[in-house]
């Protein structure tokens, strides 16, 4: 058993709304590359074991683990590809290493989102085909009715939902990888286009390419390898009732799952006082809020008012998606949960540059996979 | 977006696509359903008992407890509007000319989700609405044999 794991390297390609020049498996190398040269390990002799996050339909590629290997230096090695987020595959690799199978293992996860020309068909074909795929509609409604019933439900208004939209591109100023960055008034972001109302479409991330690749490390290797090993204190994940028809609308009783079961292992008892920044989910606007909720930072419909306050800006009390978040960076795809773990990784390293967060010690990542799933992962890291 | 996405010179990729065509088993518990739905114009869920919890539509197990479940209700054509939201884009991701209005339906402890037949400022969530069925001689078993939801005339 090893009882310490660590981040002792990240590499990443991108990020960017097109990369018409570079394959996906390139975009994947370099990413690689730079990853093994920042965790000073030679792939090819020191990484034991690699795990990848992908979805064949959203690759265009059946059986799309068979494309993973090569760009990795994986091939003739322990390798196996998830169907989940980069933070489902940042617990798989901490798991291999934890369980003492492995000493250092490397996780990788991308986005070629620009070369997906039908993107809309294939997340409405994740839709339940016999009860809710028959009325052919954007996958985005279930976003608008989530968002509908939970400002029912809290209270919370268009206006606080709005407010993260603004917050986070405005972030994403600071931040060399975010391609959505702007200064927007909170009249910009209402007076947007609507898309699946209340949610309208300045409230929605747009998509961006880029990978992300890290190197992980038991407490004895990240010694020899790491000057700032980053520490995954804990990390959990839990999915709900996929069903529309049965799941919950008002509250994400999975995430909250997912957050106990990582503050458990992390020792995490009042994570407002005791989290320095978080990047969680913000796909959606309302996300960020109704995310900061499940996670326990404040109570249910609180989170607008801290919003309000700039509690959850760059200087404020917590900064919450200091990066710029999904709507300041990208969404990234599968790799939506490492783009965020990176940004926790270069703030926890101090290498955050015009965005670094002052004494960033401990840092709160959490991700979803998007509409229509009910899926939560969260991590906790420090230094 | 980079400027040689725009060049006449940018670079070469392949298109290429897959038709994909499945059956979807409606199961146990999916063919009583709609065979009540197109031949008796009923909604059917399927009640725990252990749990007190009511699946609408009906299934054969409990998700909560695991348990078979053997006991089907009938819960009416009236329902609760749980949520809705009215949606501009279609499933193309292309503007719609039309916006659609969506919700959830709630049936006992779950529910229908389906286009509504309703102007959208008269509609309120916790309003009671109305399945609205096709003509029986047009229904033919799916989801598709309920055309929409309206408000519960007075």
């Amino acid at each position: 058993m090893n009882e310490r794991v660590a981040i002792v390297g990240v590499g990443w390609s991108g990020f960017r709304p097109r990369t018409p020049e570079v394959s996906y498996k390139e975009l994947i190398y370099e990413a690689a590359v730079r990853a093994y040269a920042n965790a000073g390990v030679d792939p090819r002799a020191d990484v034991e074991s690699f795990v990848t996050v992908a979805e064949d339909f959203i690759e265009g590629t059946s059986i799309f683990d068979e494309y993973t290997p090569d760009q990795l230096g994986a091939a003739l090695k322990p390798v196996h590809t998830i169907t989940g987020d980069g933070l489902h595959g940042l617990a798989t690799a901490y798991m291999l290493i934890r369980s003492g199978y492995c000493d250092v293992v490397a996780v990788e996860g991308h986005s070629k989102a620009s070369n997906i020309l039908t993107h809309p068909n294939i997340v409405a074909y994740a839709q339940d085909p016999v009860l809710n795929r028959p009325l052919r509609l954007n996958t985005h409604f279930v976003a608008g009715m989530e968002m509908h019933r939970y400002l029912f439900e809290t209270d919370t208004t268009q206006e606080q939902c709005a407010l993260v939209a603004v917050k986070n591109r405005r972030n994403a100023l600071k931040n060399p990888l975010a391609s959505y960055a702007a200064d927007l008034t909170l009249e910009d972001v209402l007076n947007g286009a609507p898309l699946a109302w209340p949610l309208g479409v300045r409230e929605t991330a747009e998509h961006s390419d880029g990978a992300v690749v890290m190197v992980l490390a038991s407490e004895k290797k990240a010694e020899l390898l790491a000057e700032k090993p980053v520490w995954i204190r804990g990390i959990g994940w839990c999915n709900g009732s996929p069903s529309l028809e049965s799941r919950e609308w008002g509250s994400v009783p999975y995430l909250q799952q997912a957050a106990q079961m990582a503050y458990q292992q992390a020792g995490i008892r009042n994570p407002w006082n005791e989290i320095d920044f978080a990047e969680i989910d913000d796909t959606y606007a309302y996300k960020e809020l109704q995310a900061m909720e499940s996670l326990g930072l404040c109570d249910a419909g609180q989170a607008g008012a801290l919003v309000e306050e700039g509690a959850t800006e760059m200087d404020g009390e917590l900064p919450v998606n200091s990066s710029g978040g999904s709507l300041g960076v990208g969404y990234m795809l599968e790799a939506t949960g490492l783009m965020r773990a990176l940004e926790a990784v270069l703030q926890l390293r101090g290498e955050a540059g015009q965005h670094q967060i002052e004494d960033a010690g401990i840092g709160l990542v959490q991700s979803w996979r998007g509409v229509p799933t009910t899926s939560g992962a969260v991590a906790v890291l420090s230094n | 977006m980079t400027l040689l996405e725009h060049t006449k010179n940018a670079p070469q990729a392949w298109s290429g696509n897959l038709p994909v065509t499945s059956r979807y088993t409606y199961g146990l518990a999916g063919e009583r359903f709609f065979r009540a739905m197109k031949d008796e114009g009923k909604i059917m869920g399927s009640y725990c008992p252990k749990c007190d919890h009511t699946y609408v539509p009906a299934t054969v197990f409990c998700e909560r407890c695991l348990g078979e479940l053997s006991e089907w209700v009938d819960v009416g054509l009236v329902g609760e509007l749980h949520t809705f939201t009215v949606l501009f884009v279609d499933c193309d991701g292309n503007p719609l000319e039309e916006p659609e209005l969506v919700g959830l339906i709630t049936f006992g402890d779950g529910g229908i989700i389906h286009r509504l037949e309703a102007d959208p400022d008269e509609l309120e969530i916790g309003m009671p609405m109305e399945a609205v069925l096709k003509p029986k001689a047009k229904r033919k078993g799916s989801i598709l044999d309920i055309e929409g939801f309206r408000a519960v005339s007075k």
